[in-house]
């Protein structure tokens, strides 16, 4: 019995290894995607299609393609006219004047200005309880129509006729366009949102279109839908692809097998695949406007007011041996806070051009040397803190290394703890962790949106690092300079370069969206921010 | 029986009310907020949001209102699908679950007791040996290993059936594989032991010196009285198989309830997770219910009644 048990076993586990390696070497074995559709997975269900609820870059990508506003994004993140076909700013900055073209709805109504008027007041109406309501906290009066205070039709934006839209700031916003670009600005259609009431934008046919495609076969909860080319949208002969089908595959190795299989033409890639396949033809890496940085808490940590520990914590990350030997998922090292491929000036990249190198490359020696002096200053001769993090593989690896690294510096021990993602935001956002690994994405291609963060007063400022010249910086940044963009471009920089000096908090690594796609597919437009995806220039080559 | 049916139903309504309870009030201490943007969101922002879901109420508060609710048949609406009334959100995707755990205990449970039989019949031999292996493969080998082999296997070399997502049969045919093996696995274990104890009772003993052919004890006596105990696992297995497997469902790409039911509580969708809590008990409770009844109908020895 023991010997057959043991060849039996041995006969089974090597046709599975036999298997999985051969899952490897296998040959695509592409089929020609037929009647000018493509097939897109993807790794979470459509939740929404209601334009104030929206929260996930699934239903953003999706709306982004079914409707249309103002303006769009185009490739890295620059602004190309949509519904809008020309726009000025008046009153010093602030206020915004769009010129409408005219469209139409897939229910054939047209597309006007109180379309906007109708959409952004809704989202910014308590009752909607739209948890993007926030974008619009610079138009007058938002934030106290959002907090009960005020009706909403007190909301600063109104049609001045059919086509023209105005919108009055609170205060100059040099980057109002790109939060305008953003799904959550786009029109409504007041009717289609009173006839189907509750039910609005919870199955494609509860829904109205304006975007280069309308969505079929959605029924809610289903995990395969499609968006058809709309014979309504006001550039329909632009639009070259029939259909874009999502599949819903959670399983990364599945959605690989599927690629493979010749059933999906555009696939994203996870963990140890990325290393596979970053040699294929048909990989794309794709930037993420993503940060991954570590928080030191001051507030409950006061040893962490000192500058030189936070700085040897800095120096002590190899950020390059992390994403190239531990994560090598297509992450890359962050020298900022600011991801790089997400704003441009005069193609300078802002991530870039504040890069802060020596503060942000491995040196070991000055490391433990400033480390020594903190603990010096602070009169201690050895310290322990707790490091928190998500529960998914990736925080345990940047846990786990980060305390082997930091452990390096003389008296530190760490003790990782590693929680589920909901509990790690509240025990941040009560101040309970000494350090934690946090992440920012980008709302809107503009670097305030992560420097604004670390101001002493911002709530999101969990770590309660406060530095006077910074906070003057982005003052000036967002006021005197709003509406002047080289200058506020270089307050900025400085700003970066600031945080990153001092270890305000120490920036780890950018995430990447590696991909598979045919590459037959062509003209698909990304951009790192919201929505993601455009598919309306998109086109197959045979 | 009237008078026992009518009993076990009372019951089962006031398990099911202890059930809703507890997980009400376990299910309100895990931190953070049903919000898909908590990260986002500042404390004044969640604040407003919370009134118009009632959530800035008492616990107790929210929790009266939510029994008033269900007991019109309103289950509140999902956080996750923004929107989307929970029961219209279960009802579409348990039958997906449903299908596939039917068809698995379908394949698993006749073909592992009859493994489970022949092992017992043939107790001591290569053949018991065998089939000893077999179940102790399928119950050590996680569902999620062999899920991915028959995927690669008969998916991407054979092309025999699709490798995921759900559509016409042919869609079910490896999830249900993938799923069976464990109930097969399960049955053809407990069927064993069963047998070899019952071929060593003393009834079997004077079957044999009645000079009972041996096929005839094996159906007529052994056979049935292994399935009486037989009948308290699968009924269990069956619930746990139906109410769908997050990690099948996952690698195959079924819209279930399986994963819905393990995101629901990751990311605190409350109304979810209790419409799923209630699903999943009243199911447990319903076919513990009839394997009760099917007990009596299999073992005259056991009836339905209160007398003792």
């Amino acid at each position: 019995m023991n010997l057959r048990a043991t060849v039996t076993f041995g006969v089974v586990a090597l046709f599975g290894t036999t298997l999985l390696t051969a899952c490897g070497s296998n040959s695509a074995n592409t089929t020609k995607a037929t009647h000018k559709t493509v097939n897109v997975q993807i790794a979470s269900s459509l939740t929404t299609m209601d334009i104030s609820k929206s929260t996930d870059v699934v239903s953003a990508q999706t709306l982004n393609n079914t409707n249309e506003g103002l303006l769009k994004f185009g490739k890295n993140s620059s602004l190309t006219p949509a519904l809008a076909k020309s726009w000025h700013t008046a009153n010093n900055g602030k206020q915004y004047i769009y010129n409408l073209r005219p469209a139409k709805w897939s229910n054939g109504d047209e597309v006007t200005a109180q379309d906007f008027v109708y959409s952004w007041r809704r989202t910014v109406d308590p009752k909607t309880a739209s948890q993007y309501a926030y974008l619009f906290d610079n138009i007058q009066n938002a934030t106290k129509i959002n907090a009960g205070k005020l009706a909403v039709n007190q909301l600063g934006v109104h049609a001045a006729g059919k086509y023209k839209l105005v919108v009055d700031l609170n205060h100059a916003q040099s980057y109002f366009n790109q939060l305008v670009a953003n799904i959550q600005f786009y029109p409504q259609n007041e009717r289609a949102v009173k006839k189907y009431g509750s039910k609005y934008g919870t199955t494609s046919q509860a829904m109205v279109y304006n975007g280069p495609f309308k969505l079929t076969g959605w029924n809610g909860t289903n995990d395969t839908w499609t968006m058809v080319k709309n014979p309504s949208y006001r550039a329909a002969s632009s639009v070259r692809l029939n259909k874009v089908k999502y599949w819903t595959v959670k399983d990364p190795q599945t959605a690989l097998s599927q690629y493979e299989a010749g059933k999906l033409d555009i696939t994203n890639l996870s963990g140890s695949q990325v290393q596979q396949y970053t040699k294929n033809k048909d990989y794309v890496l794709r930037n993420s406007a993503s940060t991954y940085y570590l928080q030191m808490n001051e507030k409950k940590q006061p040893f962490f007011k000192n500058v030189k520990a936070r700085q040897a914590l800095s120096l002590i990350t190899n950020r390059e041996q992390f994403v190239d030997k531990i994560l090598k998922n297509g992450s890359t090292v962050a020298n900022g806070v600011v991801p790089t491929k997400m704003q441009y000036r005069d193609g300078q990249d802002f991530a870039t051009a504040s890069a802060d190198k020596q503060m942000t490359a491995y040196n070991e020696a000055k490391a433990k040397q400033l480390w020594k002096e903190a603990l010096k200053e602070s009169g201690k001769s050895s310290v322990s803190f707790d490091l928190l993090a998500d529960d998914t593989p990736i925080g345990k690896n940047t846990t786990e290394y980060l305390q082997s690294q930091f452990e390096k510096l003389p008296g530190l021990k760490i003790t990782n703890q590693n929680l589920p993602f909901k509990t790690r935001l509240t025990r941040e956002s009560t101040g309970n962790f000494d350090m934690d690994i946090s992440a920012w994405n980008a709302d809107y291609p503009d670097a305030s949106t992560f420097l604004d963060l670390f101001t002493t007063n911002n709530e999101y400022n969990n770590g309660k690092w406060s530095n006077k010249q910074y906070d003057q910086l982005m003052k000036t940044a967002d006021g005197a300079e709003a509406n002047d963009a080289t200058k506020r471009w270089d307050t900025m920089l400085q700003a970066n370069r600031l945080l990153t000096n001092q270890a305000g908090i120490v920036p780890i690594y950018q995430q990447a969206a590696p991909q598979l796609v045919k590459s037959n597919v062509k003209g698909v437009i990304y951009f790192p921010t919201g929505a993601n995806w455009d598919y309306s220039k998109a086109y197959l080559t045979k | 029986m009237a008078k026992y049916l009518l009993k076990r139903l009372f019951y089962l309504l006031l398990t099911l009310f202890i059930v809703i309870t507890i997980t009400f009030f376990l299910m309100k201490l895990l931190p953070g907020t049903p919000l898909n943007n908590q990260a986002k969101l500042s404390k004044s922002q969640i604040a407003v949001i919370y009134q118009q879901y009632g959530l800035d109420k008492p616990v107790w508060q929210q929790y009266l209102s939510y029994l008033g609710n269900i007991l019109h048949g309103n289950f509140g609406t999902s956080f996750q699908f923004s929107d989307q009334p929970v029961s219209y959100l279960i009802s579409s995707r348990i039958g997906a679950s449903l299908q596939l755990g039917f068809q698995a205990i379908i394949v698993g449970v006749p073909i592992g007791t009859l493994i489970g039989a022949i092992g017992a019949v043939k107790k001591n031999t290569w053949v018991d040996t065998t089939t000893t292996i077999i179940s102790i493969l399928g119950i050590s080998i996680p569902s999620f290993v062999l899920a991915v082999l028959f995927q690669y296997f008969f998916g991407v070399k054979l092309h025999w059936f699709p490798i995921a997502n759900w559509g016409s049969f042919i869609f079910t045919v490896l999830p249900t594989l993938a799923l069976a093996v464990s109930p097969l696995a399960e049955s053809a274990r407990f069927m064993r032991t069963e047998m070899v104890d019952v071929m060593n009772s003393d009834y079997i003993e004077l079957a044999k010196a009645k000079g009972l052919t041996k096929i005839g004890i094996i159906y007529h006596h052994a056979l049935r009285n292994s399935l009486i105990p037989l009948l308290t696992v699968v009924g269990p297995l069956a619930v746990g198989i139906m109410t769908g497997s997050m990690v099948v469902e996952n690698i195959f790409s079924i819209p279930g309830i399986g994963e819905l039911f393990v995101k629901s509580v990751l990311t605190n969708d409350y109304p979810t997770i209790m419409g799923l809590t209630i699903v999943y008990s009243v199911m447990l409770m319903v076919v513990l219910l009839i394997t009760d009844i099917i007990y009596s109908l299999v073992d005259p020895r056991i009836r339905l009644t209160d007398k003792g």
